[in-house]
Order: C-alpha cells, then sequence, then structure tokens
C-alpha cells in the first residue's frame, strides 16, 4: 500500500489562508494517510482552542485521518519539507499554506503515480486568470516562459521541473538546505533533482490547486533582497550543470578509491574531490560555494537511510548511474 | 616480502579504532619466522617490525604492492588500494562489514557476523575497541603457509 503525507509548512496564516488549506485537505476525495502541519510561525500558538481549528482537529479524527501538529526549527519551510521527506511515507504531497486545491486533486494526481513517476503536479491557478498558454517545462526554458502549471493543463505531459504543492516520491532526493530562509526555487530544485535522477516529473490534467498567494505570511513577508539573491545563485549553478553528473566526494580515501572504478561509466562528470591525487576534481569547498548543501551527495548518509546491506561500489553506482 | 597496513585512520577523539586489529605483534612474530614483513602507514602509528615506511605517496605504496608477495590489513584505506592493483590479500574484520566495505577478491577474515555494529555508516569514534572481535593470530596463519 503506498502510503501518503500530507505536509504544510505554515508562518504567518493562522487567521488568513491556512484554515481554507486545511478545509481543502479535509474534504479532498482520497483522504491523506497522515496530516502533518509545520509551524514556522515566530510566535506559534496553541491553535486547539481557536474554535475553527478546534472543529477540523475533530473532522480529522472523525474521518480517522492521522494528524500532527509540529512546532517547526523556523529555518525555513525547505527544513520542514526535509522532515516530511524522511518520514517513511512513500509519498508526500505537498501543500502550500495558501493553496486551496480543489476535493479531487490528491485523487487525481496519485493516479498517475507509478514506479518511474518522481513527482505529479497539476495546475496552480491564481485569479484573476490569463489566457492559456502552452509552456514546455524544461528547465533550460525557465526564463523564457511562464511556468507550466499557471495554467489549465489540458493533457498530460512529461516536465522537469514543478512549483508550489505537488506530489512526490519521498526519500529519493533531498532539499537543498543551505538555502536561506526564505528558500526561493527550493520546489524547483528539489524536483529537478528527482528528474536528473531519471523518475519522470509531470503535469496532469483535472487537478486544480488555486493559489491565493497571500501577500503576508510565507516567504514573502521576508524582504531581505540578498536571501533571494544568495539562493538563485545556487539555483543557477545548478543550472549551469544541468548537461553534467555532478559528484561530490566528501569522503574518505578508501571511497574515493572504490568510486574510480565506476568514474568512467559516468557521462560528463563534473567531480569534487577531497583527494584529487586519486580523483582528480576542484575542491570540494568549491562544491559548496556553488551547491550549498552538499549532503545529498553523502554516501554514508545515503546508505544510512537505504538502510543498505550491500557493496560500497554498488552505493555510489545506486547513487550516480 | 608480506606487507601490513596496521591501523586505521586515527580517530578525532583520540580512542583506538575499533576496527584496528588486536594481535598483531603475535602475528607479526610468527611470520618473521618465514617471510621478511614491510609495515606501512603514517607517522604516530606505532612501529611493528624494523622496516617501517611511513607516509609513502600513493604511487610508491603501489610500487610496494607490486613487489609484495601479498598483504595483510585492518579495514583501512590500505585493503583498497591494493584491490584497485589486481593484488589480493588479508583483510582482518571486527565490527565494520566486509560485505559493504570488503572485496570478494580478498581473503576476508570476520570473527562473528553478530560483532559488526548495527549502523555501519555512522562514527567509529562512538564504538569501544574490543580485542575479542577479532580472529585468532593462528587463523591468520593458516591463509599466509
Amino acid at each position: 500500500m503506498s502510503k501518503v503525507l500530507c505536509s504544510v509548512s505554515t508562518r504567518g496564516r493562522y487567521f488568513t489562508t491556512l484554515p481554507l488549506t486545511l478545509q481543502a485537505i479535509i474534504n479532498q476525495t482520497k483522504k491523506v494517510d497522515k496530516l502533518i502541519i509545520f509551524d514556522d510561525n515566530d510566535d506559534p500558538q496553541d491553535m486547539r482552542n481557536e474554535l475553527v481549528y478546534s472543529y477540523f482537529f475533530q473532522m480529522l479524527d472523525i474521518k480517522k485521518i492521522d494528524w500532527e501538529w509540529r512546532f517547526a526549527e523556523k529555518k525555513g519551510q525547505h527544513f520542514n519539507h526535509q522532515v516530511a521527506n524522511t518520514m517513511g511515507f512513500k509519498w508526500v504531497w505537498r501543500v502550500d499554506d495558501d493553496a486551496l486545491p480543489e476535493p479531487n486533486v490528491l485523487e487525481r494526481l496519485f493516479m498517475y503515480t507509478s514506479d518511474d513517476v518522481g513527482a505529479v503536479g497539476g495546475s496552480i491557478l491564481t485569479p484573476p486568470l490569463g489566457g492559456y498558454f502552452e509552456s514546455s517545462g524544461l528547465i533550460e526554458d525557465i526564463d523564457k516562459e511562464p511556468n507550466i502549471q499557471w495554467s489549465e493543463i489540458r493533457m498530460m505531459k512529461n516536465v522537469e521541473h514543478l512549483h508550489c504543492s505537488f506530489l512526490y516520491r519521498a526519500g529519493i532526493c533531498d532539499y537543498n538546505l543551505k538555502l536561506s530562509r526564505v528558500a526561493h526555487r527550493e520546489e524547483t530544485l528539489f524536483t529537478y533533482a528527482l528528474h536528473k535522477k531519471g523518475y519522470n516529473i509531470i503535469v496532469v490534467p483535472g487537478a486544480t490547486t488555486w493559489h491565493l498567494k497571500n501577500p503576508d505570511g510565507g516567504i514573502r513577508s521576508e524582504t531581505k533582497k540578498e536571501l533571494y539573491h544568495h539562493d538563485e545563485q545556487i539555483f543557477r549553478n545548478f543550472i549551469r550543470a544541468k548537461d553534467k553528473t555532478i559528484i561530490v566526494l566528501n569522503c574518505g580515501m578508501g571511497d574515493h578509491i572504490i568510486f574510480s572504478k565506476i568514474l568512467p561509466e559516468i557521462e560528463n562528470a563534473d567531480v569534487y574531490s577531497c583527494y584529487p591525487e586519486i580523483v582528480p576534481g576542484k575542491s570540494i569547498a568549491e562544491a559548496e560555494h556553488l551547491f550549498g548543501d552538499l549532503d545529498q551527495w553523502n554516501i554514508y548518509k545515503k546508505m544510512d537511510q537505504w538502510n543498505w546491506k550491500s557493496s560500497l561500489e554498488n552505493a555510489f553506482r545506486k547513487m550516480y548511474l | 616480502m608480506i606487507i601490513i597496513a596496521p591501523f586505521a585512520q586515527k580517530l578525532r577523539n583520540n580512542k583506538e579504532n575499533p576496527k584496528n586489529y588486536a594481535y598483531w605483534n603475535q602475528l607479526v612474530y610468527e611470520i618473521q619466522k618465514f617471510e621478511q614483513v614491510v609495515q606501512v602507514g603514517v607517522t604516530g602509528e606505532n612501529q611493528l617490525v624494523d622496516d617501517f615506511r611511513k607516509d609513502l605517496p600513493i604511487s610508491e605504496l603501489k610500487k610496494l604492492i607490486a613487489e609484495c608477495k601479498t598483504w595483510i590489513s585492518c579495514d583501512s584505506f590500505f585493503q583498497h588500494l591494493a584491490w584497485s592493483e589486481g593484488k589480493p590479500g588479508i583483510v582482518l574484520w571486527s565490527v565494520s562489514d566486509p560485505l559493504i566495505f570488503g572485496h570478494p577478491e580478498n581473503t576476508n577474515l570476520l570473527k562473528n557476523r553478530k560483532y559488526l555494529e548495527p549502523n555501519q555508516f555512522l562514527w567509529w569514534e562512538y564504538v569501544e575497541h574490543k580485542d575479542y572481535k577479532f580472529v585468532d593470530p593462528s587463523e591468520v596463519l593458516k591463509y599466509l603457509k
């Protein structure tokens, strides 16, 4: 059974859009197996004392939907999404706290899940609507076209990245935790990583989420331009390396020797190495500067996550081939 | 000539690495009765034989590997280098898993899988060194004679 966790990260929206988001999740035609709300507010409150929330929590209980309200670390929503990503569910449906999925959205997204699918998204619409347009959804076109999800989606299509709210295969890729608190582009980087990993990223028709783009709360309450600039630089560095396989060997000498056996099989390798005399490459410091979080290439962390029993060489194969 | 690479990387908390074979002195004493032994390692490690070649660059280690009859190592960088040079040897295991970190081309001597650490991927600083987790030198000698 493929279990679905619904993850909502919220900040500054207790009494505006968050209740609408929760209502929309509760009223889905396909129930989630668990709902987790990460409360990233500067001054978190006990919402059980609020009438509407009290009713929501009772409705979740009546519908036998497991739920959890977790006071988060206030480091940004990417940290919360990473927690959800590693909670042991096969799929995570992430919903922004100013997004209102129509009742059939999860059911529609889930219909398209299969072994080769990494993430599924639908239309993300904000009133007033513009006209219909078609976009490629390719990362190389990201500066040339509006996001494909901002228009009606009329047929299923493979893309390379998704935006805002979507259903994704958990535990495959990590969120980049070196992004700033605003986590600008975090979902684009995350879904693009799933695409690079070889999974299909798709948009599907008949799954509309209304995005109310609340000007208060969320990342839009952060106005420091340098935070956005920092995150944008990391994003651009990933895009520049889009045709390469980024390899970061932040590990021991023996690990480098084992890795060197599979290096010839990797196309367009862009290597960052601790021991360039064993595996030639640029420095780890440079990798950190370009890509921020290097944990996604930490082979020991990955083997731990995967409950790995096979050889280290095979672990490198799983990571890079 | 047999190479020994007795010690794994020094731990950051200065405790003995739980992967360091416990009976090197006895083992080396027995081997030297019939074969010359060269020790490789880094400055600061205990010297077990007269011929201790410290801090060799990888190119020199490779030459030495090519010259030796075989080699004996704990689970360290050296076993991977020798494997990559195509020279089989003996690896003396304790708490790390040869199915993950070893190579089938080598003779992997593990006393008992029950001594393997449940989590193979965290820091060895938190694992106590225990002599009883290693095979007896007599077991190693069987594979040399």
